[in-house]
């Protein structure tokens, strides 16, 4: 007897067939259960060792006579064992390990073998393709899982298809074209390529011009040169003036049917020349101001505009305007009002978007100083007739300057006093600058050197800051967002292929089995499902005018040490890195030339980096670059990596009409310490992620939520009859950490789904608050290891939410959450407990009098169940002045061992509306009911426990998780993976039913009543651990499966 | 991550420390002891799955203070691993799974049989829920198995067990044997694991029971109707939280400097981590020699490397408890 991870039986029939099995103790056995007669057992024939670790995956290639093994030591192996099977009975006499694989940075859990090529799969999230070749190189990796690795792995027959199925409950597929693992890759092993720049001086900056090839670069010897078809050529040379100092931006603008591209080159003098690259010396020199440029951007906009940062934070501005003339091409350019920047040291623009408004535009603008500036040109600015016919009698002159050696006439325009911001968050992205901002359906994106992204809003004259995304660790220097195509443009390209690559191919990869349940069907289903969202999303593409509220996904672009990144916050994947020597350069990233309008995050993998490094031009064909061939399709979103802990339900959106269809919102927060928006449609289980919610530094155990009425915008809500919701969300976990947001989820009528807009209220850390009143002489930090353990919201109102948390540091601790100034602040903290407080629940109830109550009831780990009467936090005008109750009204053993989950409902009928249920479930398996009656003497609660029932054995395991439909129905559930119905009876608790769940870990649960009119009103229950489920209760009570993700 | 950090995070791992045990788990049959008196009387014991040895120290120090004569108390410790020696405990460095254990068990008691049985044994844990849980179920029955060999009539067996969804099918081929059975969990086991220990108390084997290594009697089939029995029919085995409420609490968060007059110092690990199955993955991309996409794997022949002197320390992150 030993125990095996791992079995592969093979051959033809039973008799002859050979079984392998993988074993605890890190060898492979081979025998034939099949081959001895009678009762006696038969032998080991073979043992394979060499592995150190435990085995938990077998392949056998028949043609190859190949067996492969794939361990906990994170090494695969491949053995030649000969023929396995019928005839050829266990194998060659003496099997040789050929070829072993280390490239895992964790277990490897999958192998699969097809010839020629070795594929496996595990912990750390890769798939890796193993070349036969050369004693094993990795030709290629496929990621693309949220954390937690793959589990599973299937290979087509031909191995033209992988299929990886993630621990996060994701399906993905890979393309992987004949002939990719054949090409010799040795020559370009992750080669860069020095591009032989030959012009005079140093590069200092470097531009792409679109294709593939085309990279301008500038020098600090004041020449442009263009680099084109591998050749060196100088399209400007600025002369004396332009020496020793190099500003430059180029930007494409369309004229007529062609589109030119024109270049801006600042000195230190104020001078800035613009010229059309085919045209180099016909161009226009500028003046602005006094001094040096310290910076130059083309903005795109109905006019392409140019904006020169000269001395005093004086950024200059003129419009472009290609035009015909007898000569040819001409420049004209004209100047508009200067943009004032903010005094500080470092005084320049670094980043710039502008925005059609009404008449005149709207500047969100970036400076070296970090912060963001909102500008508001035309319509608003009150420009007077006589500046406005000023202008134009400048502009007249302006005219055919650019064929002059002149210099510009002083325009009369910079009489006019410059634009000064209407908004300026001042060094929001930190003192090392912003480095872009960018628009995209209807939001901004600023990053900056601070490691962040952050996502604005402009709400009139005000920028608001929606969201803010850290990049990660170590990758504190951000340049970039790039926005990426939903992948369902990759799918759309794999239904167009299937049909090109015909039926062979579609056959192997159903048939190959996919050890992924029924993943052949639900891919088919997928390819339609998609094609229709295709469909719709093409309408709404072209529908430019139509307001997204929710935000898009893109990958960070930054430095992290001395790499060029890109990275992919949701997968937390690197995309594509190359070893440029880090920040402080210029570069321009080059798309793949098969990318679409927005490229998918695999494509970027393949795209190509140009940089300068020691006075060379680089270029860097990162390896990935040749894996053209392979491409990543979603077949399925993944949810959490790893366990769900929490779950809750916000209530549901339809998309209204005569459409029965209705989504129920979701929230879950998991220990890959994301919280994730879904939505569910229980008539089709279909689930969608709306959102990902990645600002938890570690695990978030619990969530509690506050609806608010959504705000009705212009009637088009009542219009269309589609309902939204308006959620302020909270989520809390380890580190002590609690977040809060605002969720809007509404239907997004073009792609016909829900959506859901987040935006972060606030932030809170108590080692941060520690850290802050610390002691500056005590070394030893008070305890930055506090995790909240269970939440509950005590009282709201339009300004403030008040919610409690149960501490592992024995403590219950009161926060205020200040919506407008979005603040979190502690208010009360009690350690009465003395130990981990493990859950919390609050019940508010108004007496006769109309006075309003406030109560608390507190579990830990000791079973006991405390009640606090919080009330006066009500009255008290300031909570400074409020110092909260020092002791509980009563505490009470209820349970032997830890207090899991606590519920409060009231009776119905108003005669018992002071009399309160708690039911709580413990780490005991018992599930208890109290029955308390809330007397009041001179406004003061005083409890009296009426009747305690309890149910010893209620599960065989801990009792994690409970939820009361009704006063009289309560839900629970455990790792023993039983979902038990309980009936509150007159005389006790009843078990109403009981139904086997496949969540493993049950950790959280949520049920809710879902009105309908008549037999359509439902009951649901949601459990959420290793995946979630969602049950209905049926009429009976019989909750019955329902959908399981 | 710090040296302190696991300090602050767990309780019981520094106490271990710092009362020179070589893991925490010690605390956990200190308190099973604490509520079944399971050491009274106890001459010869077995600790199955026994390294690094902490329960088996608990043995050591508790059996032959309460005996006279440290000489009849006799304890064998039996584990796949080798651990260092402890007064009074003879190592097996053996599998549980075999038969050729429990004769060398017997042979060590000069063919009596053992008072209690003792097993704290935990297989890699993979991860994989349900793999884990069935194979932790597995080993339990492998530890009953060899436990029927060598444990006297009425002697007691102590083992860990997962509450996961098959556990009430343990719990009834646990009844089979023995006629009490508490699942009890210490107080030192963290509310937030499924683990557990399994009291089985009076060992009485079904009558003209043979103990049979081969062939495991109570490998019952997992089927579902099994795992659906509810109401009457239920095995019930009672719950029972054991440990001084006084004790530390082993989910709360305690500030690294316990007591005001005390500073804190850190104490470095009792016994250090074994040797991981990826230590070899480890050295190799220490070396910067695990297999990209520009670089071959580092080639077979892999004897050559010096393993020997390197220590993973993340192989307590992969601790059960
Ligand atoms: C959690 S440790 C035991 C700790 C120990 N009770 C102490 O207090 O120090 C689990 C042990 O079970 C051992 N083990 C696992 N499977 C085994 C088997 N089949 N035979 C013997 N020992 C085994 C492992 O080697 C490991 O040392």
């Amino acid at each position: 007897m030993c125990l095996l991870y791992s079995a592969l039986l093979i051959g033809p029939n039973w008799e002859t067939s050979v079984l392998v099995g993988g074993t605890v103790f890190n060898q492979l056995v081979l025998w034939r259960p099949g081959g001895s007669k009678g009762d006696s057992q038969s032998q080991v024939e073979r043992r394979l060792l060499g592995h150190s670790g435990v085995i938990f995956s077998l392949c056998y290639l028949q043609s190859a006579r190949w067996l492969a093994s794939a361990s906990d030591d994170r090494s695969v192996r491949v053995w030649n064992v000969g023929v396995l099977g019928a005839d050829g009975g266990c194998g060659v006499e003496s099997p040789t390990c050929l070829r072993v694989f280390y490239g895992h940075q964790a277990r490897v859990f999958c192998v699969r073998l097809s010839p020629g090529c070795v594929f496996s799969a595990g912990e750390d999230g890769a798939c890796l393709l193993w070349e036969w070749e050369g004693n094993g190189r990795v030709g290629q990796t496929l990621k693309g899982h949220r954390s937690g690795g793959i589990r599973s792995l299937a290979v087509s027959r031909g191995g033209g298809w992988v299929a990886t199925g993630g621990a996060d409950g994701g399906i993905r597929a890979w393309r992987v074209l004949e002939g990719t693992r054949l090409v010799d890759q040795s020559k370009e092993a992750d080669c860069q390529i020095d591009l032989g720049f030959s012009g005079r001086g140093c590069p200092k900056v470097v531009r792409s011009l679109g294709g593939r090839d085309a990279v301008l670069v500038c020098t600090d010897q004041g020449e442009v040169l263009l680099h084109q078809d591998e050749s060196w050529q100088t399209v400007w040379n600025g002369g004396p003036e332009f020496q020793s100092y190099c500003v430059m931006d180029v930007a494409p603008v369309q004229f007529q049917d062609a589109s030119l591209w024109v270049c801006a080159v600042g000195n230190l003098n104020s001078g800035v020349q613009v010229f059309a690259l085919h045209h180099p010396n016909s161009g226009v020199l500028l003046q602005a101001g006094q001094g040096k440029v310290h910076a130059l951007q083309w903005v795109q906009g109905d006019r392409l505009c140019l904006l020169a940062s000269g001395a005093e934070g004086l950024v200059y501005r003129w419009t472009l305007e290609v035009i015909e003339d007898k000569t040819g091409l001409g420049l004209r350019l004209e100047k508009q009002k200067s943009f004032l920047l903010p005094t500080c040291a470092k005084r320049w623009l670094t980043a710039a978007v502008r925005l059609p408004r009404g008449n005149g535009s709207l500047w969100v603008c970036g400076d070296r100083r970090g912060s963001l500036l909102l500008y508001r040109e035309g319509e608003l600015c009150e420009e007077s007739e006589v500046d406005r016919e000023n202008r134009e009698g400048g502009s007249k002159e302006e005219q055919g300057v650019w064929e002059d050696e002149n210099r510009w006439p002083e325009s009369t325009v910079n009489d006019i006093a410059p634009i000064s911001p209407v908004n300026t968050l001042f060094g929001v992205h930190g003192k090392q600058g912003v480095t872009s901002v960018c628009e995209h359906q209807g939001l901004f994106y600023s990053t900056g050197r601070d490691g962040c992204v952050r996502v604005l809003t402009v709400d009139r004259n005000t920028l608001k800051v929606r969201r803010v995304h850290r990049a990660s660790k170590g990758m504190e220097w951000l340049e970039k967002v790039m926005f990426l195509g939903s992948e369902i443009s990759d799918m759309y390209e794999v239904i167009e292929r299937r049909k090109q690559d015909g039926e062979e191919e579609e056959r192997s990869i159903t048939d190959s089995g996919l050890e992924i349940e029924g993943v052949g069907q639900k891919k088919r289903d997928t390819f339609n499902e998609e094609a229709e969202l295709k469909k719709t999303i093409g309408i709404n593409l072209e529908d430019s005018g139509s307001e997204r509220f929710a935000e898009a996904r893109f990958v960070m672009v930054g430095f992290h040490s001395i790499q060029f990144v890109l990275w992919d916050p949701l997968t937390r994947d690197k995309l594509f890195s190359v070893t440029c020597g880090g920040g402080h350069r210029s570069w321009a990233y080059i798309f793949p030339s098969h990318t679409q309008a927005l490229p998918s995050s695999h494509s970027l993998r393949e795209g190509m980096l140009i940089f300068i490094q020691k006075g060379a031009v680089m270029s860097s064909r990162s390896l990935t670059s040749k894996a053209t061939h392979v491409r990543g399709h979603t077949l399925k979103d993944g949810l959490h990596g790893r366990g769900l802990s929490c779950i809750c339900h916000l209530g549901s959106v339809s998309r209204g009409g005569l459409s029965s269809e209705e989504w129920e919102v979701l929230v879950t927060g998991g220990e890959d310490t994301t919280v994730s928006v879904l939505a569910i449609e229980p008539g089709q289980g279909t689930v969608k992620v709306l959102a990902v919610l990645a600002d938890h530094i570690s695990n978030v155990r619990t969530l509690a939520a506050v609806q608010r009425e959504p705000r009705q915008k212009g009637g088009s809500n009542s219009r269309t009859n589609t309902s939204s919701l308006s959620t302020f969300l909270f989520s809390a976990g380890g580190r002590a950490e609690l977040q809060c947001y605002q969720l809007l989820i509404g239907w997004n009528e073009q792609v016909n789904w829900p959506v859901c807009q987040v935006t972060q209220v606030a932030g809170h850390r108590l080692d941060e608050q520690w850290e802050r009143r610390r002691n500056r002489h005590k070394t030893v930090k008070m305890d930055p290891e506090t995790r909240y353990m269970s939440m509950a919201v005590v009282h709201e109102s339009i300004e403030e939410i008040l919610v409690t948390l149960a501490c592992s540091d024995g403590a219950v601790r009161l926060f205020t959450v200040r919506v407008e100034s979005r603040k979190v602040e502690l208010v009360w903290e009690n350690f009465y407990h003395q130990r981990c407080v493990l859950s919390v629940a609050s019940y508010s109830f108004e007496d006769p009098q109309g006075k309003q109550h406030v109560l608390l009831f507190s579990g830990a780990t000791d079973g006991a169940v405390a009640l606090w009467d919080l009330t006066t936090v009500l009255d008290s005008k300031s909570m400074d002045s409020w110092h909260g109750p020092s002791a509980p009204c009563f505490s009470l053993p209820v349970h032997q061992s830890g207090v899991n989950a606590l519920v409060i409902s009231n009776e119905v009928g108003p005669m018992d509306k002071d009399i309160i249920t708690v039911a709580s479930g413990g780490d005991d398996g018992q599930l208890s009911l109290m029955k308390i009656r809330m007397q009041l003497r001179q406004e003061v609660v005083f409890p009296e426990l009426l009747s305690h029932w309890t149910v010893p054995l209620a599960h065989s395991a801990p009792l994690t998780a409970l939820g009361a439909l009704d006063c009289a129905t309560l839900v629970s559930t455990s790792p023993d993976q039983r979902v038990c119905v309980w009936r509150v009876c007159h005389d006790g608790l009843q078990n109403k039913a009981t139904v086997f769940s496949h969540t493993a870990d049950a950790a959280g649960l949520w049920v809710w009543h879902k009105k309908g009119s008549g037999l359509q009103s439902r009951d649901y229950v949601v459990v959420c651990g290793q995946g979630l489920q969602v049950l209905e209760l049926t009429n009976g009570k019989d909750p019955e499966r329902n959908e399981k993700e | 991550m710090g040296r302190s950090s696991k300090d602050k995070r767990d309780i019981y791992y520094r106490l271990a420390k710092e009362e020179g045990w070589r893991a925490r788990s010690a605390f956990k049959l200190l308190q099973l002891d604490e509520e079944f008196n399971l050491f009274k009387g106890v001459r010869r014991a077995v600790d199955l799955c026994a390294a690094p040895g902490s329960w088996s120290q608990v043995l050591s120090r508790k059996l032959r203070a309460s005996n006279e004569s440290c000489e009849e108390v006799k304890i064998v410790a039996v584990d796949l691993q080798a651990m260092a020696p402890l007064p009074g405990v003879t190592q097996i460095q053996g599998d549980i799974t075999k038969v050729s254990t429990a004769q060398e068990i017997i042979r060590h008691f000069e063919g009596q049989a053992a008072d209690l049985v003792v097993c704290d044994g935990a297989p890699d844990v993979t991860g994989l829920h349900d793999v884990d849980e069935y194979i932790q179920a597995q080993l339990l029955l492998a530890a009953l198995n060899i436990t029927t060999h060598v444990l006297k009539p009425g002697g007691n067996f102590v083992a860990k067990i997962f509450r996961g969804k098959d556990v009430t099918l343990l719990y009834s081929q646990l009844k089979i044997f023995f006629s009490m059975v508490t699942c009890a969990k210490p107080r030192s086991s963290r509310n937030s694991s499924i683990e557990a220990f399994v009291v089985c108390q009076n060992y009485s084997p079904p009558d003209g029971y043979i103990p049979n290594m081969s062939n495991p009697l109570l490998d019952h089939s997992y089927d579902v109707d099994f795992n659906q029995l509810e109401g009457p029919n239920r095995i019930i085995v009672p719950f029972l939280a054991c440990g001084d409420l006084s004790a530390f609490d082993s989910d709360r968060t305690y500030p690294l400097q316990l007591d005001s007059n005390k500073e804190y110092k850190y104490l470095p690990p009792t016994q250090p981590p074994i040797q991981p199955p990826y230590q070899q993955a480890c050295h190799l991309r220490k070396n910067n020699l695990l297999a990209k996409e520009d670089l071959p794997s580092a080639l077979l022949g892999l004897g050559a490397l010096n393993l020997g002197t390197e220590q993973e320390t993340d192989a307590s992150t992969r601790e059960t408890h």
